[in-house]
């Protein structure tokens, strides 16, 4: 088949959501939801609990029937690939497997399945690390590893598309950082990988593009730069001294805005770090801390979602 | 081709399928014993001993209806035990939380669907060949040695060699399709044993009470509309008064395996898998 020698970067593994909706008994769990995600990046699709995220990763794989609208991958519905496992990847949650079967048979189950070598289960697990418990049963795996093994699963048929509900949760800071390099490694393959996630902070160290939603409604879809831009948030120069009367007097005569936080601090914007140390100088005033501060997505998503929360 | 290699294999990964297999060879045995004797009494001329109706004994002095009945011995238990196995293999999806694995690598749910149905024939044969090859043995050896003679000749044996396979292939579709109907395991695996063990007994009381009260035997012969009674009719050669002919019991088993397979299949592409 020619399938076998096909590259991931060929073929085009953007995803369209398009007009999606899922109405369930009393909750409108996804509205109208409509983005794009482009192959070769990292996409983070965040949003509070409850906002929709997973209902709309299982619209996105013919798990759960849509009310209204579509969603494509590389122009098909996923309903319509032919080995939708040599196209499309997914982990979507940790406990997937039966409980008495070892991590090496759940993967040649899944490679059967998809009438995929029964070498490739070896060659997965290799690849996440998981050789040695390769026959233990599955009961037996800690968190982190059901999520590798969850990932070696998606991994079997080399797709060119991966798509990850929450697959940073219940990792440690050493599996964290490791799921980190590896999608970011298949995004620079030219992979499209689409990741759902709530730990904003790693977000802004994982993605490329962000889709937000609340209430399972669009709220802001971009380069994580752009949307965190978009922002009424300014990078502010945090600054603690003693003297801070005599600093804030002076650092307003330059038309910088000084706030003062709970603790005491300086909050300087308008200026930057370097105009706040001469200025420093100048009162001769005794400096304890002089950090800028970035906004960050935690406070842009905060700031987005608020008065959207989860509970619907 | 694959989906039914894949199925297989899930069975052949988890403890399962062992136990019922223990289970069923441990009926085969029980049953054997039993039936060895019944078989013995009854063709001995000790009928009466048994307590039946004069014409049921008669029916009952039957060599190759006895033969056939010995030849099947475990089937009551066996099929329970492959019933389950048909039950296990749609419950632990959900159970387990694998449904979702298993709707990825195959969207197409029907095919999953059928390539299950497949595969619980496949295992309600092998169920059959290992419980026959045993009946078969010790039956043709206790036949001979009491001068019986093995009956093995005889087409009505041959027949109920036979039916057991189809009885044991039709229950595993069963088992699926109650799968499907009730995807709580626990809930699928309970409601289909008690409705086997024990609403087959009830049901039975319920037509001897309603025959006896209208007074009439031929209302016992719908007791066949029950699966459990449907494949032991199926089965049985022995020309009783008290039951239809075998070929209404395989009708009946058929249907219920084409409605609950149709059901199951129509409900499962439906379904939001969450």
């Amino acid at each position: 088949m020619s399938d076998g020698q096909r590259s991931p970067t060929t073929g085009s593994g953007q995803i369209v959501v398009s007009g999606l909706t899922k109405q369930y008994k009393n909750v409108r769990a996804v509205n109208d939801l409509s983005f794009t995600v482009e192959p070769g990046r990292v996409t983070g699709f965040l949003g509070p609990n409850g906002a929709g995220k997973t209902t709309t990763l299982r619209m996105l794989l013919n798990l759960v029937t849509p009310t209204a609208g579509s969603a494509t991958i590389g122009g098909r519905r996923y309903a319509d690939l032919t080995d939708p496992l040599r196209h499309v990847g997914a982990v979507l949650e940790a406990s997937s497997a039966h409980k008495g079967r070892t991590g090496i048979n759940h993967l040649r189950v899944i490679a059967a399945a998809a009438g995929l070598p029964k070498t490739r289960a070896d060659e997965v697990l290799a690849m996440v690390g998981l050789t040695p418990a390769a026959k233990r049963k599955f009961k037996g795996y800690s968190l982190g590893m059901k999520q590798r093994l969850g990932i070696a699963a998606a991994m079997l048929g080399d797709p060119r598309v991966l798509v990850l509900d929450e697959p940073a949760n219940g990792l440690d800071p050493e599996g964290i950082r490791w799921m980190r390099g590896f999608l970011k490694a298949l995004a620079t393959e030219g992979r499209t990988v689409l990741v759902s996630s709530h730990l904003l902070s790693e977000m802004q160290l994982l993605a490329d593009d962000v889709v937000i939603i609340a209430a399972g409604q669009l709220i802001r879809q971009g380069p994580v730069d752009q949307v965190i831009g978009s922002m009424a948030q300014t990078t502010r120069v945090r600054v603690r001294t003693p003297q801070a009367t005599e600093l804030a007097k002076a650092l307003r005569e330059q038309s910088a805005v000084v706030e003062v936080d709970p603790h005491g601090a300086l909050l300087v914007a308008g200026v930057d770090a370097a105009t706040v140390g001469r200025a420093a100088l100048a009162v001769q005033a005794e400096l304890h801390e002089l950090t800028t501060e970035r906004p960050d997505l935690e406070g842009v998503f905060l700031e987005l979602t608020a008065g959207k929360a989860g509970i619907r | 081709m694959n989906l039914v290699r894949s199925e297989l294999l899930k069975i052949r990964t988890t403890a399962a399928w062992l136990w019922m297999a223990l289970g069923a060879l441990l009926a085969v045995a029980l049953a054997f014993v039993t039936n060895a004797w019944l078989a013995h009494t009854t063709l001995t001329g000790d009928a009466d001993m048994l307590g039946l109706p004069p014409e049921e004994a008669a029916a009952q002095q039957d060599v190759v209806g006895q033969a056939a009945n010995l030849y099947t011995s475990g089937q009551y238990f066996g099929l329970l035990f492959v019933m389950l196995i048909g039950v296990l293999m749609v419950t632990n999806e959900f159970f387990h939380q694998t449904a979702t694995t298993t709707f990825l690598s195959t969207p197409k749910r029907t095919s999953v669907i059928f390539s299950k149905l497949v595969a619980a024939s496949l295992i309600g044969f092998v169920f059959w060949l290992v419980t026959s090859v045993i009946n078969l043995v010790a039956g043709a050896l206790f036949m001979s040695i009491n001068d019986f003679g093995t009956q093995l000749g005889e087409w009505e044996v041959q027949r109920a060699f036979l039916f057991n396979l189809l009885a044991y292939a039709l229950w595993t579709i069963l088992g699926i399709g109650v799968g499907t109907l009730i995807t709580n395991q626990i809930g699928a695996v309970v409601t289909s044993a008690v409705v086997y063990l024990i609403g087959t007994q009830v049901a039975s009381l319920f037509f001897f009470l309603l025959s006896s009260w209208l007074d009439s035997e031929a209302v016992l012969k719908w007791q066949v509309v029950l699966p459990s009674v449907a494949s032991s009719v199926m089965v049985n050669s022995i020309e009783s008064p008290m039951l239809p002919a075998w070929w209404v019991g395989a009708l009946v088993l058929v249907g219920y395996a084409v409605v609950t397979g149709t059901i199951g299949i129509l409900i499962t592409r439906r379904r939001d898998i969450s």
